[in-house]
């Protein structure tokens, strides 16, 4: 099985869309000679030229919206807004315009729009460059959510969401970006709306999304050890979620805990406790524990934001505390 | 509902011929005529059913600037789209829409062009190009930009053309959508319909300049200025403009002097507004009367128009009434494609 | 209002100190900056001066290891009253646990109580399991925090396993995963065993004790007057009057507690339990014997509560309605001792060089060795006996 690095997953689905289908095209900031702020489109304009590689000028709501109008037109442009933290400027049109044209026309329109963006904390970028914001994404009825981990489901989940009729928000994970993982030879579409379970476990189920994938697998490792066995589900789309299958993981185990990056309070983690409560009730045996970061702004100094946004030790802590172990 | 839009390879069924004429032909002009005296019953219509409490929801009228609507609709061609306003009902018209699909969207029913989910300020009917009026000022402009970016990578010789008010010039999204459409030019028409009223503030006190057509040359935009209350004079330009796009020149401005005959919305008691001014621009700019002038028509032709339009509005108003209410759970359906 | 004393933090790390004495007494006038009381550190004895001026109004910890922070005196205005905190209740370190509904915890974890004002503390699991095992909350002890009960705590084995075991197909061998309660029972006892312990076993003539029992039950019969209430009564009296005898060992330190809750060792549906008669001292015959058929009527209906099972001090096991002779029972760890009841039987017996058919009862009573002696553990059972033959002395 081949190897590629998230980033190389991300542009690899790009690429082969845009190779196969004149339909699909790429627009954003210094995506062009820059190869985008994270090297993501690197190469791309080469191979495919200025009319599908648009760097636009440092307009988000023209290029989310001019990335809509053309979605209406029929195609299927995949628009990268730079950071996550950029997406307010783009609100805009992604919450007021793109996700509810379908709705608002009746049906007659559809918006098969891509907008992908990358966050994520660790690197000192301070408040206005780190922010997690799916939840207020997540929150829109008519756009559709997607936040994978790792390059496998990245690349495949892409694909989904270039090929869907709706708009799609696409978060990537800045910490990411250079992790390498096995992918199939061809890129095989993972279905918006699937979870996956990484690591089953039979004492408590941990949800997690993005970099804390990865922190809570490092947590269960630990966990393991301390005689307590851990079930890690990434559900990779954020919206629509994937109910069943995290509820049914909880209620093999009875117990849960909810991981994400972006801050605690009011967070996605919030909503899928929620859900956990509810469909779960007669079979949990321990509150439902969330891990996020603290409710703060991102500090600048690191020893600051260290503290500010959780690690796999949090993760640990919050498993053990579901097991009255902590 | 078939959106045949969003195919690559769209074949937009055209529902009016359109003149492919420089400027409107004498024989023309009887129907143009019919057309404004059309919109403006309807909307007048529409005043008269929100007050009567027929009406959910608010709405905006565009009482006096019928002559910009039909003028330029009239100078489209088959695959050209609009994106509207919040104050659409005439564009709406004006780029087909049948009177009554109009009505019994705004009252909310299923035969609704936009089957009860949008209501005024969310007419689409893409069949017919028209890609939405926007109830957020300015929220239509770039999708137009990017309509145009798409016929330009396709190759298609189709225009998108977007409607907006002078108070939509200060917008974000003016700024970046004319910006960005000069920058890959586009075949993009921007029309600005300047009543020199954004809601309750006059243009003096929202703009620090006094011709808007100058933020089009900030981006290097061509711009074309018309009078709005002369339906033949806007024909004309809206055609040059059109053309200019469509050879690949580039997107092109074209700003409209009209006049907004009644309030921002229905109902607005125009407390900022001078009545005398008001009073004596009804007399003197209104598009109807002016280009009835200048048609010489005869009470009793004027009259027969009138009777003719006012019988398909009311039969609109019953067609409208006796409309489907949608099911309340259809609430939940066309979220998602 | 008064001025509380607390223990002050004389030295950074200090946790707690030991009171060796107040230098004034209740009652008497204190002047800020006068030494009040003498207190032994790490490091050193020294004297702590009043931080107040005014009445030593009470001195709440005379002597002793305190912590830092704790109330130790008031002062105040003459006259003024003070609240003192209330002495620990009984403790709560000699739990019978019922082996059979609870789970202990492996560390010496704080026992908690899953019910605070009434409400019941527990996981939805734990709720559901118990709505479908017809199991009452209130007869479980909570493992989880702050005593909330927990699934585990509720998995007993179905009602049906009580039961013998239908008789297995001939050539086959069944194999019947362990529950938590045999676990539990498994590892208490196994503890208990281990536990230095002697045993001293007696037989009583019972033909005064049965008189009493038929005679009660003529003058009220429905109170139902039983021998085991009999042995409870005679215990207790035994149990003040052999204080050697009701105590605890624990590792630092003997507990000697001053009432006598006898536990009774009754064979219930879900399994063993032994629901505690407190006070059982200050009771009469009859009072026993209420509080034993209530006791174990609700065991039988596992409607225990947690306070029935709390607070025992000395356990009656008897086996004779089972025919056995005599037996040994294992301690009721952390109890220091127990007493194995066999039935009674008329035996042969010389009185006085003749003959006399009497009806013996047979005793065995265990001891806690590193508490209890030899001789303490004779001179108690020799009460027993006593109190048994002569049923007059103990009521």
């Amino acid at each position: 099985m081949p190897e590629l690095s998230y980033r190389e997953a991300v542009r690899d689905a790009l690429a082969t869309a845009m190779r196969q289908d004149d339909g699909v095209f790429i627009m954003g900031e210094d995506i062009a000679e820059m190869g985008g702020s994270m090297g993501v489109t690197s190469g791309m304009l080469e191979e495919f030229g200025r009319e599908r590689v648009r760097n636009t000028p440092i307009s988000e709501m023209a290029l989310a919206g001019a990335a809509i109008g053309a979605a209406l037109q029929g195609m299927r442009p995949v628009a990268e807004i730079m950071y996550e933290d950029f997406m307010t400027l783009a609100a805009e049109q992604v919450v007021n315009q793109a996700a509810k044209l379908r709705y608002m026309s009746g049906g007659q329109l559809t918006v098969p729009v891509v907008f992908r963006t990358q966050g994520g904390a660790g690197w000192s970028p301070g408040a206005q460059h780190a922010q997690q914001l799916e939840a207020w994404f997540v929150h829109i009825p008519g756009l559709k959510v997607v936040f994978a981990s790792t390059p496998e489901d990245v690349r495949g989940l892409l694909w989904s969401a270039i090929y869907d009729d709706n708009p799609v928000v696409f978060f990537e994970h800045r910490t990411l970006y250079g992790i390498k993982g096995n992918v199939p030879e061809k890129i095989e579409p993972i279905p918006i709306g699937k979870a996956r379970v990484h690591r089953e476990g039979e004492d408590v189920t941990v949800i997690a999304t993005g970099r804390l994938v990865h922190e809570s697998l490092a947590a269960a490792e630990e966990a393991e050890k301390q005689g307590v066995s851990v079930e890690v589900v990434d559900p990779r789309t954020l919206q629509p979620l994937d109910e069943e299958t995290l509820v049914t993981s909880v209620k093999k185990t009875n117990r849960a805990v909810v991981a994400h990056e972006a801050v605690t309070r009011m967070g996605f983690g919030a909503e899928v406790a929620s859900v956990l409560q509810y469909q779960a009730f007669d079979w949990l045996d321990a509150p439902i524990e969330r891990v996020g970061a603290k409710f703060s702004p991102l500090p600048f100094a690191p020893v600051m934001e260290q503290f500010v946004v959780p690690h796999a030790d949090d993760v640990l802590q919050a498993i053990l505390r579901t097991v009255n172990k902590a | 509902m078939v959106d045949e839009c969003h195919r690559t390879n769209h074949k937009l069924r055209a529902v009016a011929k359109v003149e492919t004429k420089t400027s409107l032909a004498k024989g023309d002009l009887r129907d143009v005529l019919r057309e404004m005296l059309l919109i403006r019953r309807f909307e007048e219509k529409v005043e008269e059913r929100f007050r009567a409490g027929d009406l959910p929801g608010f709405l905006h009228v565009a009482i006096g600037q019928e002559a910009c609507a039909v003028g330029v609709c009239r100078a489209l061609e088959d695959g050209d789209i609009i994106a509207s306003t919040h104050r659409a009902h005439g564009h709406t018209l004006a780029k087909g829409t049948h009177p009554n699909e109009l009505m019994a969207e705004l009252y909310g029913k299923t035969e609704g062009c936009s089957h009860g989910y949008g209501g005024s300020m969310h007419l689409y009917d893409v069949e017919r190009g028209n890609m939405g009026a926007n109830a957020v000022i300015g929220g239509g402009l770039p999708h137009i930009t990017g309509a145009a970016l798409a016929f330009q990578m396709r190759g298609e010789p189709r225009v998108a053309l977007a409607f907006f008010g002078d108070g939509a010039t200060n917008i974000g999204t003016f700024h970046e959508s004319l910006n960005l459409a000069q920058l890959w030019k586009v075949p993009a028409v921007f029309v600005l319909e300047d009543n020199k009223w954004a809601e309750s503030t006059p243009e003096s006190q929202h703009s620090p300049i006094r011709d808007l057509s100058e933020r089009a040359k900030a981006f290097g935009m061509k711009a074309l200025k018309a009078d709005g209350q002369d339906v033949e004079a806007v024909y004309k330009t809206a055609r040059q403009a059109l053309e200019h796009a469509r050879s690949g020149k580039g997107p092109v401005f074209v700003h409209l002097d009209c006049v907004r005959l009644h309030g921002h919305y229905i109902g607005d008691p125009q407390v900022y507004r001078d009545k005398d001014e008001a009073r004596k621009l009804a007399e003197t700019r209104d598009p109807i009367t002016m280009l009835r002038g200048k048609l010489e028509l005869s009470d009793e032709e004027f009259e027969e128009l009138d009777v003719e339009v006012t019988e398909i509005v009311e039969a609109s108003v019953e067609f409208a009434k006796n409309g489907t209410d949608p099911a309340p759970e259809d609430a939940l359906k066309n979220i998602y494609a | 209002m008064a001025t509380e004393v607390k223990l002050p933090r004389l030295g950074q790390g200090m946790e707690s100190g030991t009171i060796v004495r107040w230098l004034k007494s209740e009652g008497e006038q204190v002047a800020k900056g006068e030494p009040l009381y003498e207190l032994d550190t790490d490091k050193v004895t020294q004297e702590v001066e009043a931080e107040a001026s005014g009445v030593l109004l009470k001195i709440a910890i005379p002597e002793g290891e305190v912590e830092v922070g704790k109330t130790i005196a008031f002062i105040g205005k003459e006259g003024e009253t003070v609240a003192v905190e209330a002495p620990a209740p009984q403790p709560k370190v000699s739990d019978t646990e019922t082996v059979s509904d609870t789970v202990q915890e492996p560390e010496p974890k704080r026992v908690s109580e899953p019910t605070t004002n009434g409400r019941i503390k527990a996981s939805p699991l734990a709720r559901r399991l118990a709505r479908e095992r017809g199991i009452d909350l209130a007869s479980l002890r909570g493992s989880g925090p702050e005593g909330r009960i927990v699934a585990q705590d509720v998995e007993t084995p179905a009602p049906a396993a009580a039961r013998p075991a239908a008789p297995v197909p001939t050539g086959e061998v069944t194999s019947q995963p362990l529950s938590n309660i045999r676990k539990t029972i498994a590892r208490r006892l196994t503890e208990a065993w281990t536990v230095p312990a002697f045993m001293l076993t007696v037989s009583a003539d019972m033909t005064r004790a049965n008189e009493l029992v038929a005679r009660r039950r003529e003058l009220e019969p429905d109170v139902r007057v039983t021998v085991t209430d009999v042995l409870t009564r005679v215990c207790a009296q035994a149990l003040v009057r052999h204080r050697g005898m009701n105590v605890q060992y624990t590792e630092d330190a003997l507990l000697s507690f001053p009432n006598a809750n006898v536990g009774i060792a009754v064979a219930a549906p879900q399994g063993l339990v032994v629901p505690v008669v407190h006070n059982a001292e200050q009771l009469s015959l009859s009072q026993i014997a209420q509080a034993r058929g209530d006791l174990v009527g609700r065991a039988r209906d596992a409607k225990l509560r947690a306070e029935d099972l709390e607070g025992g001090t000395f356990t009656i096991s008897n086996l004779g309605m089972f025919d056995v002779d005599q037996f040994v029972a294992v301690l009721n760890p952390p109890q220091a001792s127990i007493l194995a009841v066999g039935a009674t039987r008329d035996q042969v017996v010389p009185v006085d060089g003749d003959l006399h058919v009497v009806p013996m009862m047979t005793m065995t009573l265990t001891c806690d060795h590193r508490a209890v002696d030899g001789a303490t553990g004779a001179e108690f059972l020799k009460t027993i006996k006593t109190f048994l033959e002569d049923p007059g002395l103990a009521l």
